[in-house]
């Protein structure tokens, strides 16, 4: 285990200067909407929160900081960290991530805007303004740090126009809904989820989609099932695509973690809940549909049984 | 050690061991499985459980006025109430009722485990016995109990034949059934019923308003050891006080049921050392039961704790052990993960209760988040709400308020 409070302070730095957990240039975060472009301005956003594009690199450092030598000392840690934040160019060199495990993300994020369009929901984007919104430092705990980054993330997109925001993971949405109200004053942005406005469009027959897998266990988030109450709506939208949906045996309500945020605490615990979570979904199916980039992350880790592991937004497609 | 780096420590190893993988997970399993099916097949218990919940909102709301009213009708019971303001305190005062050369026989009670009381008893020259069976395993083994109800979910038979043979002598040769271990120990443990001086039991709750004690067990042990021996010395915390009796028996049933034990096999109600009327009806104390009961109420940083707006939603804990069940942390680590006595989600705040929450706070960064905890509590006490302040407050600390 690195040490931990090296760690907390890298994130709390990195995410205060830079407005991102890990420092690396905006683009990496806002590159996958260029070819869409989407609009600046508008009354609706898509804010991604970057969790799905930062995941690859916090993935990374995670096993960067456990692999230095001395990494307990914190003081490394943290030279490391400033290192970065002046030259944020040079974390892709150092955490060299895969170029697929990139171009992921990038990927699912232009899909997830495609379907929104095909709903009729119109959305700009921030670009540079699409700042992670803190939500690691909330867990942990660091409230100042995380109040800051509330605020700022707040006004970056209130001056983009923005009276409601689209979101893509559990995290996020839930951070931006129920949290944030508690630390950002007069906070009044709607806050509403993509797998929420495509389920209703789905519903009222605005969009049709078809499958792109026959069938799939789902794997509920945490967050999504405990904190959010969006149990039905990814079922609905799967079906609707004729996609079939089997249950593991923990599911919906009470499903069960993947394990992920203890990885950077314990990694070996994050991964043996990962193994045990795996063996029940693999009783129901061999392909797992995910709806967070952290379970993406720690599901596939621990994938030694070869199970096929894919976004929700990978599962279907929008008819034209 | 750092608390933290001791349980990291320890999960590790057992993180390692199939053994202790295999069974905490299928004894999970079976609790995750058997507590839903009992809650639907008696639905009144939900309807006891929001009650409970409304009764301990009304004792805590009001604690001092609930110990005084408890410890004057234990008095009129015939009892001997003590309130302990620490665990030390707690220790000393049952340590001047035992005294020294005795045999004490326990009855599990995870308060006795917060204040130590086995070792410090053994320290001054008693022989203790622990009388559940999960629980005397745990003392054999020498390690800590691994779940607030059941203790040695992390055993599998082999290695508790193993135990009863090293550690008490007992014929236990290889493939004995567990039926016939069962049998073996109680053929140990009846010697030391009988010739006990001396029985220690926690409670599941006090009425204020009679002074009575109930607990609720499956073993039978409980009765035992309240009831042989001629003195009986119950330790709770003064948070199981209840205003009445009905009170007490419905945190009893509602705890049998959200452990996944439904129906319990007996409900103990003591009010008062033994009595029998049978002489002119005319009430004479010390029949079959005790001749002396004591109630050592024990604060140990509970009412410290109610002025903490979080801390003080976990005194409503009736120690179901439900969020144990369905932790995956727990599933993985059992006890390994909480502190010295206590484990799992619950346990995290109990020991920040208990022992302060520098000790407890960085052992709360192992929480997931996940809230199956807060879904699963009879009492609906926001546990991982409750984890994340402690994870704010060892950040604050740690980083000095980055
Ligand atoms: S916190 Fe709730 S679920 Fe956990 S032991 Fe206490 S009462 Fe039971």
């Amino acid at each position: 285990m690195a040490s931990v409070r090296a760690v907390l302070e890298f994130l709390a730095d990195s995410t205060l200067k830079t407005g991102l957990p890990v420092p690396v240039p905006m683009e990496e975060v806002y590159s996958w909407a260029i070819p869409l472009g989407l609009p600046r301005s508008g009354r609706v956003h898509l804010y991604t929160g970057a969790l799905y594009q930062l995941m690859p690199y916090i993935e990374r450092l995670g096993r960067y900081l456990e692999s230095l030598e001395g990494s307990r000392s914190a003081a490394a840690i943290l030279r490391l960290a400033r290192a970065l934040i002046a030259a944020p160019r040079f974390t892709r060199t150092l955490l060299s991530p895969e170029p697929q495990a990139l171009e992921r993300p990038r990927a699912i994020l232009s899909r997830i805007a495609r379907f929104l369009g095909a709903a009729g929901y119109y959305v700009a984007y921030p670009y540079e303004g699409d700042l992670y919104s803190g939500v690691l430092l909330y867990d942990m705990g660091l409230d100042d740090a995380f109040a800051e980054v509330a605020s700022r993330v707040y006004r970056v997109l209130k001056e983009a126009g923005a009276e409601e925001i689209v979101t893509v993971d559990p995290h996020t949405t839930h951070v931006m809904r129920s949290v944030y109200p508690k630390y950002v004053d007069g906070y009044d942005l709607e806050v509403r989820n993509y797998l929420e406005v495509l389920a209703e469009a789905v519903d009222s027959g605005r969009v049709r989609l078809r499958p792109r897998v026959r069938e799939v266990v789902i794997h509920d988030p945490c967050f999504y099932a405990r904190y959010e109450g969006i149990i039905e709506e990814p079922r609905r939208i799967l079906r609707a695509a004729g996609v079939e949906v089997r249950e593991p045996r923990r599911s919906g309500r009470m499903t069960y973690c993947c394990g992920g945020p203890v990885e950077s605490i314990s990694p070996r615990l994050a991964s043996k809940i990962a193994e045990t979570r795996l063996s029940e979904l693999r009783e129901e199916s061999k392909t797992v549909v995910v709806m967070c980039p952290i379970c993406y992350a720690n599901l596939s880790r621990a994938n030694r049984l070869g199970l096929r592991i894919i976004d929700i937004a990978e599962a279907f497609d929008v008819e034209v | 050690m750092d608390p933290l780096e001791r349980a990291l420590r320890d999960i590790e190893r057992a993180l390692g061991d199939e053994a202790f993988q295999e069974g905490v997970k299928r004894a999970a399993r079976h609790a995750e499985e058997r507590v839903p099916h009992i809650l639907e097949e008696h639905p009144y218990l939900r309807e006891l459980a929001r009650e409970v919940r409304r009764v301990k909102e009304e004792v805590l709301s009001n604690l001092d006025h609930y110990i005084e009213e408890a410890m004057e009708s234990l008095g009129r019971m015939g009892a001997r109430a003590y309130l302990a303001g620490d665990a030390s305190e707690a220790r000393e005062i049952v340590a001047g009722i035992v005294g020294t050369g005795k045999t004490v026989v326990l009855s599990k009670s995870m308060t006795a485990e917060e204040l130590g009381l086995r070792e410090y008893l053994e320290s001054l020259g008693n022989e203790v016995w622990e009388t559940d069976l999960g629980q005397l395993l745990i003392q054999l083994e020498g390690g800590k109990p691994m779940h607030s109800v059941a203790p040695a979910v992390h055993l599998t038979r082999e290695r508790v034949a193993a135990l009863l043979r090293e550690k008490l002598g007992l014929r236990v040769p290889p493939g004995t059934s567990p039926e016939e271990m069962v049998r073996l120990v109680r053929g140990f443990l009846r010697e030391k019923f009988t010739s006990a001086d001396v029985g220690i039991s926690g409670a599941n709750a006090i009425a204020a308003e009679t002074g009575s004690i109930v607990l609720v067990e499956n073993e039978g042990n409980i009765r035992l050891v309240t009831g042989l021996p001629p003195v009986h010395i119950a330790v709770a915390g003064v948070e199981k006080i209840v205003p009445t009796l009905l009170d007490a028996l419905k945190v009893a049933i509602v705890q049998a049921a959200y452990d996944g034990l439904y129906p319990p096999n007996y409900i103990n109600v003591i009010s008062g050392p033994s009595a029998t009327a049978d002489i002119e009806h005319k009430r004479v104390r010390g029949a079959h039961g005790p001749l002396e009961v004591h109630v050592v109420l024990v604060d140990n940083g509970r009412r410290a704790a109610l002025r903490d707006p979080l801390l003080s939603e976990q005194l409503r804990c009736i120690r179901c052990g439900r969020c144990q069940w369905e932790c995956p942390v727990w599933q993985h680590t059992a006890n390994l993960w909480g502190g010295p006595s206590y484990g799992g989600p619950m346990g995290v705040v109990w020991t920040a209760i208990t022992r302060g929450v520098e000790e407890a706070s960085g052992l709360a960064l192992l929480c997931l988040g996940c809230a199956r905890c807060d879904y699963v509590c009879p009492v609906e006490i926001p546990i991982s709400r409750i984890l994340r302040s402690l994870k704010a407050r060892y950040s604050k600390r740690i980083t000095r308020g980055v």
